[in-house]
């Protein structure tokens, strides 16, 4: 390995991290915020027996939580409990890791409006879509 | 484009929304200050908790620029790399620990060398499958339920980039 070409690159990436450090503190206090004023009891009391109407917000609903993704499997699991579809719930669940309100201003400023844009509507249809699909296929094998 | 990008970087990041984000803290703290307290302590949790990461992301990034050269790079994750792209994209993916925002940087230093949009999209959407967790997935939800989820991240996960390549987001 050539060492001072190592340092100097790692000296790159360290620089490069201080710039974005105030976006990256913004997205972690942001997510303090979600985690704590968006709780389980009121995610809970939007979903309402629908099957489409849950799906999507359990989409909706997964993209503007924060925290640890066993969270969502807690809730998830409660959900079910209460009668809740297994489309609104794998919705939910998937949302939760895959579409992030918080992370997109920083995603933004490193990517650009147009890649952001793109790859978060994609990955909303794709929740849908891939919700429908597991649900499906677990029908089928069942 | 590619001219806004350079100039963005050179500034600090996020100096306008950390402001607006520590004066919501403060408004919040009027009306809920336990919950803001907890919120704040959360926000803590969350960054000593993502520090080893931080320090693991700085590392990598810095490996990568010295053991590789850009055209290595493009050549290996470029357009042009098949395969072999698509498989490092999902296995990074999936192996990548952390939340999705520590590794933006590293994304985007890449971008910058030419690692395809797609591949990236494709990344990104397989951290969906947390690995650590899915013992926990499984006793929620059951063996068969986890395991047709996580097939169908991965084909989404590639369709979404595939789709990406086709959009050629980033000229």
């Amino acid at each position: 390995m050539d060492y001072p070409s190592f340092i100097q690159t790692f000296l790159k990436s360290v620089k490069g991290f201080a710039l974005n450090l105030p976006m990256l503190m913004s997205a972690i206090l942001l997510t303090g915020l979600f985690e704590v004023f968006i709780t389980p009891d009121m995610l809970s009391s939007l979903f309402t027996g629908h099957i489409l109407y849950d799906t999507l917000i359990g989409t909706i609903s997964g993209g503007v939580s924060a925290g640890q993704p066993f969270v969502s499997y807690i809730i998830g699991g409660e959900l079910l409990d209460n009668g809740m579809s297994y489309y609104a719930v794998t919705a939910f669940v998937l949302s939760w890791v895959t579409l992030g309100i918080v992370q997109l201003p920083y995603e933004y400023s490193l990517f650009g409006g147009r890649f952001t844009l793109t790859r978060n509507l994609l990955a909303f249809i794709f929740v849908l879509l891939i919700s429908f699909a597991t649900v499906q296929t677990l029908k089928l094998l069942s | 484009m590619k001219t806004r990008t350079v100039n963005r970087k050179q500034k600090l990041n996020g100096r306008y929304l950390l402001p607006l984000v520590l004066l919501g803290y403060a408004l919040l703290y009027n009306y809920y200050p336990d919950k803001t307290i907890e919120a704040l302590s959360k926000s803590l949790s969350t960054l000593l908790h993502l520090l080893p990461v931080f320090l693991l992301v700085i590392v990598l990034m810095g490996i990568f620029t010295a053991l590789m050269s850009a055209k290595r790079i493009a050549k290996l994750l470029g357009k042009q790399s098949g395969i072999k792209g698509w498989v490092i994209s999902v296995v990074g993916g999936i192996l990548s620990h952390g939340s999705s925002y520590i590794w933006y940087q590293m994304l985007a230093n890449l971008r910058e060398q030419k690692v395809s949009d797609g591949l990236i999209v494709t990344f990104l959407y397989t951290r969906a499958i947390k690995l650590p967790w899915l013992p926990l997935m499984v006793s929620y939800f059951g063996y068969a339920f986890t395991v047709l989820l996580m097939l169908y991240i991965i084909t989404g996960a590639i369709i979404q980039g595939m789709i990406v390549e086709k959009t050629s987001l980033h000229k």
